[in-house]
């Protein structure tokens, strides 16, 4: 049986983006810990980073989203790494497609509370929701295609034989 | 593939070495090949199938992000602050927000930085100005305007410190053609307390009338006088009792621009925000004003914490 693709895109553009958010994250995780007084963002109008990382929605149970924001991206830069993808078996790949699902969950409940609850867009935030939004497409497009892995059938096709 | 033949193939997962093809007769060999082509006709199908959910969802994503930005666009959670006018005595505020705006401790007023505060109230020597036997606190001002909006807040603040509203103020915002400040209105309220009375005029709203707004209140003859003669009909005016006036609000309603209703409540109290500092500073000059010019230093809890500035 030819093997499923196994592309290396995946892995370079998560790690990729991955990195990028990385250090989106820890910019305002600092700021964060520093007042915000050197954020550099607009403090007036519609674009108010100020108003929002500063807001009562900046922490989730006590918790800086910031600092959760960091949380996301060191474990996905890890679960991005090529390495990481040309690991054989599905256990992998289901703790990456979760990952990213609350990943993105967590954007679109932020992009909520920004456009509804803050009246105000945080543009360094918005960096980190479109890289979020970056991964989460190319996690699931990377995993569905290659899902059923050649392994697990292989591991099937094995115990039928035996 | 007959269960007693050996598996002619790798399996990673295992770790094991090739196996060697086994002998197959002709058609054990065909089997063979439908069971594999089925096979991967199978795995093929699977990843099609998986490929469209993972395209939908992708797609649903999408769809749920733009619907949120078309909501916020045609207006269903505006951060502008309403419409082109807001009733004349405000919406309700949610009872949360008056409580926590009621309730800022005196000790986060007087640890307010004063660096936004570019303007205070100002000494004058006019005869008492007084209403029911009590010194009076006159405020001039109107609903269209953003200064007045800007002051509102830390007048509210330090008012809450003396007596009570009752109804509360409503929400309301100056015009939207005047900065459209989030703010709150002193019309249609009463305020008492044991110290001295407070005689808010909002003297328009912010409904647009020509050149000028729809006239809401009309000072009395005695007030337009005091008016006149200290501000020009400029407003806001705030007269302490005819022992100190306030022309403009003390801190950059630029502040305000912007920010939503609850934002600015839910700053205010916040010194590590520059909307709850300039505020929380402008409430305290406020009351250590009232202190010294309308209740004789009373309660003595409230005007020995903030000092005499």
């Amino acid at each position: 049986m030819a093997k499923g693709p196994k592309p290396l895109w995946p892995g370079l553009v998560g790690t990729l983006s991955s990195m990028v958010g990385l250090g989106v994250a820890g910019y305002l995780t600092y700021e964060h810990y520093t007042g915000s007084s050197s954020l550099a963002c607009s403090t007036r109008g519609i674009v108010n980073c100020l108003e929002v990382t500063t807001s009562t929605y900046s922490k989730v149970a006590g918790v800086p989203v910031a600092v959760l924001g960091l949380i996301f991206f060191v474990v996905m830069f890890i679960l991005q790494l090529p390495a990481m993808w040309n690991r054989p078996g599905s256990a992998i790949r289901r703790v990456r497609m979760t990952w990213a699902v609350i990943g993105l969950g967590t954007v679109v409940y932020l992009l909520y509370t920004e456009l509804f609850k803050i009246d105000a867009i945080c543009l360094w935030c918005t960096a980190v929701h479109v890289l979020t939004f970056v991964v989460f497409v190319s996690t699931v497009l990377a995993t569905v295609s290659t899902f059923p892995l050649d392994d697990d059938l292989d591991m099937a096709h094995l115990e039928e034989a035996t | 593939m007959p269960k007693n033949q050996p598996n002619q193939r790798s399996n990673p997962k295992k770790g094991g070495a090739p196996q060697p093809a086994p002998n197959r007769s002709p058609a054990g060999r065909k089997y063979a090949q439908r069971q594999a082509t089925k096979q991967q006709a199978a795995l093929a199908a699977r990843r099609a199938r998986n490929r469209q959910v993972g395209i939908a969802s992708v797609v649903l994503v999408l769809v749920i992000v733009v619907t949120l930005v078309v909501i916020k666009v045609a207006g269903g959670g505006g951060s502008s602050n309403g419409s082109v006018s807001s009733p004349a005595a405000g919406t309700p505020i949610p009872t949360s927000i008056t409580t926590k705006l009621t309730s800022i401790p005196l000790s986060t007023l007087v640890a307010a930085p004063t660096t936004g505060i570019s303007t205070s109230p100002q000494a004058i020597k006019d005869p008492r100005l007084t209403a029911s036997g009590k010194p009076d606190l006159l405020y001039i001002g109107a609903e269209f305007c953003p200064i007045c909006a800007t002051e509102r807040w830390a007048m509210y603040v330090a008012l809450s410190k003396f007596g009570t509203f009752s109804p509360q103020p409503g929400r309301i915002h100056s015009a939207v053609r005047d900065g459209d400040i989030a703010t709150l209105t002193f019309y249609k309220t009463t305020y008492t307390s044991p110290y001295f009375t407070f005689t808010p005029v909002e003297t328009t709203t912010n409904q647009p009338d020509g050149n000028f707004y729809v006239t809401l209140q009309t000072p009395t003859a005695a007030q337009q006088k005091l008016w006149n003669a200290h501000s020009a009909n400029s407003i806001p005016w705030v007269d302490f009792g005819g022992r100190a006036e306030l022309t403009s609000a003390q801190y950059d309603p630029a502040q305000l621009e912007g920010v939503s209703f609850n934002n600015i409540a839910s700053d205010i109290g916040n010194n590590s925000t520059a909307v709850g500092a300039d505020v929380d500073a402008s409430a305290k000059v406020l009351i250590q004003t009232i202190c010294s010019t309308l209740s004789t230093n009373k309660p003595a809890a409230v005007c020995s914490a903030v000092g005499n500035g």
